[in-house]
């Protein structure tokens, strides 16, 4: 049932110079003491994972934690070769939260990098478990794969040698958790186009978790346009780099037909939307100044000539701790947002007409039109 | 690609169908395989693109209709199925949600009603919230013809599932609310005026060159919007004051705010036909000021004509129970039916008058005994008239049509004049028809009186018929130059002859008066219709006479009255004779002379004698044609022969006088036949000196002699032998009766002299006859010979 609009920006890139959570990297020479490296993160069995996209869109499950919450667990080096010893300069576990430009292949970021010497320079002789702990480790940000950027947390374990280490990673992913906003409120205008169309419409809120439900309403108070149908778009723009080098990535996340045919003056037409079918992430705002992650809800309303008439609100979406589920009710969260009694306390915007002739709307004209738009407001 | 011959648009509807179609048929056996497999994503993934066949604008609603019927079939289905998997328990957790996934409002729409009902029918206990929801969700789907569907989806779903208790069947721990039967009535109405909506926009779409097309397939389409009403009325817990409170205000405010004639003609009549007539009974009021504020164009006169009938055949069909007496049916219908008319000045007259049509019928079915409702009708038709200025209404015209009806209902419904005659205004309206109207309505009237035998008992009411009817008594000043066709006249005329016997009362005085006044009347009806009108006042007048004879012992004053009656005849009948007319008052005279003598009152042989010569004088002065000459002497001498009342010295000259006309006829044969019936005269007539009968054989024998003698001079011999077997026959009877100057030598004699001319006459039929009538004779008397009583008498005769 859901629909395939989550379109997968796809990029072909060269992977990365470490392997994610795959086997310990062999050394370059068949010979020589090797080992092979195991993190066990403590309490794993009950420990919740989550998926998360990697770059080239598949789909992968690790332990997921949140911040401040301490991460240790075991590290098990497993000597290849029995009784041989295995010589190192150290064993070390890091800590690592990063993020990555794609377009900047040769620059991580880290935000966060702890480190633990487990080991010092020595020998090892049998397998050994060495027990780690970050205790109460921040992780400001969350787990994120988006087009432009990637925002990672792992541990590394390093077996310091003299040609080449033994390295060991381990993906987790980290989500964010907020309260439920305070101030939550409503998101409302009136916008139109003179003596052509006038709307009203309203959003019961303007901070959404990602599994809620927007509930709206859309007020027609002038129609002068043969409207053929309505659609609401969430659209996820992914901001990178700073000043000229900007870059913007828009992507349509949900596209959800709201109205069929032509409504007449006085018509209001419900919107329901749950946004737990869809691949969402929390908004990121200025993310250590590298990257954001903003939505927006896109009201699209064709008249029968194709032409688009489009008004954008942004929304900030959060992350809030799992509940137990909820039952039909929720299903049909039915509001009511009074949506003419106080008259509406927004400003007037007007609507852009695109003169779009093209119904498949494009992504990064939306974006450009959008920005257009704002200006005629 | 070769291009394909234009399609014709039918063509290209049937295509168009069919494709959608195949379509539905695939992806219903996909969803039902699916199904049965236990797969309930992929199931719904097929019911939904299913569904998606429903977006489409192409189709004509016909065509649309079909697809719908197709797919809410297959809909079923799967709403069989998810019902099944409750029941067994197996939960689909957070289905209702996973459908509104669904990106496309029709499909999503569709399979949310679908999911919705199973939500329902497996735990009763949400069905409020998600009724509400469910109507609420629909309003995304704004295509009049989409939306129609889709929200007629609705209703079949929930069909057997609104609630229908007076309180919430739910208890607080069970979370959910079932619902009262007032959540069905929002959930219809609000579902119902969004219907409504959709279809009253569908006529403002489009060109408008299609309008009529376009009205075609709304009316099509008028049975799913109807359906909510129907659903309305199909919830048991609705009582009367419900009704009054809620449904039916909800609903009339819709249809009057929708200020479309298509759609308010419509569900007006839906609105009665669906309800129960005590529900209308007790809120008349608001739904006939609806009425009043339908569109102009809004054949109101319909609505409430249907509701004026239904209410009228309950008041007649249910026994006892009735219109309640406290409701004022006729006073409601009456007030809001002017407002109705006040409403709309451009409403015709025709169906103006159609609306008092109804409201009498009305008051005709449930107040039968309520003359003045009647008359009130009438009286607001000629308002209604007078405020139009339409004082002329052209006969064939719908207005005069209509009125027509009016008009006839009181007098085929009391089927009695005299109570129509208790109508003050009936007579007025009557006169706004033009000549040919009235004319047809008094026919109308007058053979209802006939049929029903109906008796007109006093002056005042003859006065008051003949006023109305006035066309058929009198000249009329817009009657038409050209005279009626003769036949159809004598046809009218001949009704009110008939009539006139209906004039009767009790009582003879005012039997008297009765007969004035129509004398009156009549009189005045120029020289055409008096001779169709006059001659029965006349015989009524002969009749109420004798009545007086018969009253003799009550009524000392009965002599000088009957002698008035005949003043009265007599100066009728002149009328008559001034309009030159002579066999009628002859006649009339005749018959006056009769019943005068008969009575006997005092003068009365004055008065007989007075009548008789004055019938002797018409038959000298007005009579020449021989045949009527002969008629009127054979009457005359009929006449004479009957009475008693004249002593000798009036007898005598009258007697002399007809044999004497007999005799001076001009032609021979009615000479011959004149002078032998007058012989009857002399046997049969009354004589006063031996108080009985003459029996003067000897002029009797002279005036047959006479006769034979003028048989002999006739020169025609068919016409002679004729005579001789006529003047056979009179002698004969005088034999029997015992005359003694007739002998069997005689009656031998004439019948050997027929015998001798009967061979020579030319054979033709006539010859045929007189040969008939001869043997007949012959047979006659020789049946007297074979008889051994009269044999004796006859002896002798040679046969």
């Amino acid at each position: 049932m859901v629909p395939s609009s989550t379109k997968s920006v796809v990029f072909h890139k060269l992977p990365v110079g470490v392997s994610v959570g795959g086997p310990c990297k062999m050394s370059f020479f068949g010979f020589g003491q090797s080992a092979d490296v195991n993190i066990v993160l403590d309490g794993q069995e009950n420990r919740r994972t989550a998926e998360i996209k990697t770059e080239d869109g598949k789909r992968e499950k690790y332990y997921l934690y949140f911040d401040g919450e301490t991460v240790s667990g075991s590290v098990n080096i497993a000597l290849k070769k029995k009784g041989s010893k295995l010589e190192h300069q150290g064993i070390k576990i890091e800590f690592i939260g990063q993020i990555e430009l794609y377009y900047d292949r040769g620059n991580h970021h880290e935000f966060t990098s702890l480190v633990k010497e487990l080991v010092r320079p020595g020998e090892l002789t049998h397998d050994v478990s060495l027990n780690f702990e970050f205790s109460q480790v921040e992780k400001p940000y969350e787990s994120y794969t988006g087009a432009n950027v990637r925002l990672r947390y792992f541990l590394r374990v390093t077996i310091v040698k003299r040609l080449s280490d033994v390295v060991k990673e381990q993906d987790i992913v980290v989500h964010t958790l907020s309260q439920y906003p305070e101030l939550n409120s409503s998101i409302k205008m009136e916008v139109g186009i003179e003596d052509c169309l006038h709307i009203e419409f309203e959003y019961n809120k303007s901070k959404y978790h990602l599994k809620d439900v927007i509930v709206g309403k859309i007020y027609f108070l002038l129609v002068r346009i043969k409207i053929k149908h309505m659609e609401l778009q969430v659209i996820k723009r992914e901001t990178t780099g700073t000043g000229p080098n900007t870059f913007n990535e828009n992507e349509t996340i949900a596209k959800y037909e709201i109205m069929d045919g032509a409504p007449v003056r006085g018509e209001s037409i419900p919107i329901r939307l749950f946004l737990s079918g869809y691949e969402l992430t929390p908004t990121m705002k200025d993310i250590n100044k590298k990257f954001s992650v903003r939505y927006y809800l896109n009201l699209v309303l064709v008249d029968e000539e194709e032409r688009r008439y489009f008004k954008q609100q942004e929304i900030t979406i959060f992350r809030r701790a799992d509940k137990v589920r909820k039952n039909y009710q929720a299903a049909l969260s039915h509001h009511n947002p009074s949506l003419l009694s106080d008259g509406g306390g927004s400003g007037k915007s007007q609507y852009q007409n695109t003169e779009e002739e093209n119904s498949k709307e494009k992504d990064g004209e939306a974006v450009n039109n959008d920005e257009g738009g704002k200006g005629v407001i | 690609m070769p291009t394909t011959p234009q399609l014709s648009p039918q063509e290209e509807q049937e295509k168009l169908l069919e494709e959608a179609l195949n379509v539905v048929k695939t992806q219903a056996f996909q969803m039902k395989r699916c199904l049965d497999k236990g797969r309930l994503m992929d199931g719904l993934k097929h019911a939904s693109t299913m569904l998606g066949e429903l977006r489409t604008s192409l189709l004509s609603p016909k065509s649309y209709y079909e697809c719908y019927m197709a797919i809410s079939d297959e809909l079923r289905h799967l709403e069989m199925y998810l019902v099944d998997e409750f029941q067994k328990g197996r939960k689909v957790a957070d289905l209702y949600e996973l459908v509104q996934y669904a990106g496309n409002i029709v499909p999503r729409l569709y399979l949310l009603i679908t999911v919705g009902t199973v939500y329902i029918k497996s735990n009763e206990l949400s069905r409020k919230d998600i009724l509400k929801d469910l109507v609420e969700m629909c309003r995304g789907v704004q295509h009049p013809l989409r939306g129609l569907f889709l929200r007629n989806y609705l209703l079949q779903c929930t069909k057997n599932v609104l609630p229908d208790a007076v309180e919430d069947q739910s208890t607080e721990s069970s979370g959910g609310e079932s619902g009262t039967v007032m959540d069905s009535v929002d959930f219809i109405q609000l579902n119902f005026a969004e219907m409504n909506k959709l279809w009253v926009r569908m006529q403002h779409q489009g060109h408008s060159r299609d309008r009529e097309r376009r009205e075609n397939e709304r009316r099509e389409l008028r049975i799913l919007v109807g359906t909510n009403l129907v659903r309305l009325s199909q919830l048991e817990c609705i009582d009367i004051e419900k009704f009054k409170q809620s449904v039916l205000p909800g609903v009339l405010e819709q249809v009057v705010n929708c200020k479309d004639a298509i759609a308010q003609e419509y569900l007006m009549e839906c609105v009665i036909q669906v309800f129960p007539d005590d529900f209308h009974l007790q809120s008349l009021s608001s739904f006939l000021r609806a009425c009043a504020e339908l569109h102009p164009n809004v054949n109101v006169k319909n609505i409430i004509i249907a509701l004026i009938d239904r209410l009228a055949s309950f008041a007649q069909n249910e026994e006892g129970s009735g219109i309640p007496s406290e409701i004022q049916l006729f006073d409601i219908f009456s007030q809001q039916i002017s407002q109705v008319i006040q409403n709309r000045p451009d409403m015709p007259p025709e169906d103006i008058v159609s609306l008092q049509v109804a409201l009498i019928n009305l008051a005709l079915k449930c107040y039968p005994d309520k003359v003045d409702y009647v008359d009130k009708v009438l009286e607001t038709t000629e308002d209604i008239f007078n405020r139009l200025n339409l004082d002329h209404v052209e006969h064939g015209s719908p207005v005069s049509k209509e009125l027509m009806r009016l008009m006839k209902i009181p007098v085929d419904t009391y089927n009695n004049i005299l109570t129509v005659l208790e109508l003050q205004h009936f007579g007025p309206l009557f006169e706004y028809f033009d000549y040919k109207g009235r004319q047809l309505m008094s026919c109308h009237i007058i053979n209802n009186a006939l049929e029903n035998e109906t008796m007109i008992p006093a002056q005042e009411n003859v006065d008051a018929i003949l006023n109305i009817v006035n066309c058929m008594v009198q000249d009329q000043n817009d009657q038409p130059e050209e005279p009626d066709d003769p036949e159809d006249f004598a046809e009218e005329q001949g009704l009110m002859g008939r009539f006139i016997h209906l004039l009767q009362s009790e009582d003879p005085n005012q039997q008297f008066l009765i007969l004035n006044t129509a004398r009156k009347h009549f009189g005045a009806g120029g020289d055409k219709r008096i001779k169709f009108t006059l001659p029965p006042i006349v015989f009524a007048a002969y009749r109420l006479a004798i009545r007086y004879k018969q009253l003799s012992d009550e009524d000392e004053n009965w002599e000088k009255k009957c002698q008035k009656i005949f003043q009265f005849c007599h100066q009728t009948i002149g009328a008559l004779i001034k309009a030159e007319q002579a066999e009628i008052p002859l006649r009339l005279f005749l018959q006056g002379s009769l019943v005068a003598g008969q009575i006997g009152f005092e003068n009365s042989e004055t008065v007989a004698y007075e009548f008789l010569s004055q019938a002797f004088s018409i038959y000298e002065d007005e009579i020449s044609d021989s045949k009527a000459q002969l008629a009127a002497i054979t009457l005359i001498i009929g006449t004479l022969e009957q009475m008693s009342c004249f002593g000798e010295e009036n007898q005598q000259p009258l007697f002399t006088q007809c044999a004497l006309a007999a005799s001076k006829l001009l032609k021979k044969p009615d000479q011959c036949r004149g002078v032998s019936v007058s012989s009857h005269l002399f046997w049969s007539g009354f004589s006063q000196a031996t108080d009985g009968e003459f029996h003067d054989g000897k002029r009797v024998s002279d005036c047959l002699k006479k006769g034979v003698k003028i048989a002999n001079q006739c020169m025609d011999s068919s016409v002679q032998v004729q005579l001789f077997v006529e003047v056979l026959n009179h002698y004969i009877f005088f034999f029997e009766k015992g005359c003694e100057q007739i002998s069997v030598q005689v009656l031998n004699q004439i019948i050997s002299k027929i015998r001798e001319l009967l061979p020579n006459l030319e054979s033709n039929e006539e010859t045929e006859q007189i040969n008939k009538h001869f043997k007949n004779t012959l047979e006659h008397l020789q049946l007297k010979l074979d008889n051994a009583e009269s044999a004796e008498q006859y002896a002798g005769l040679v046969l």
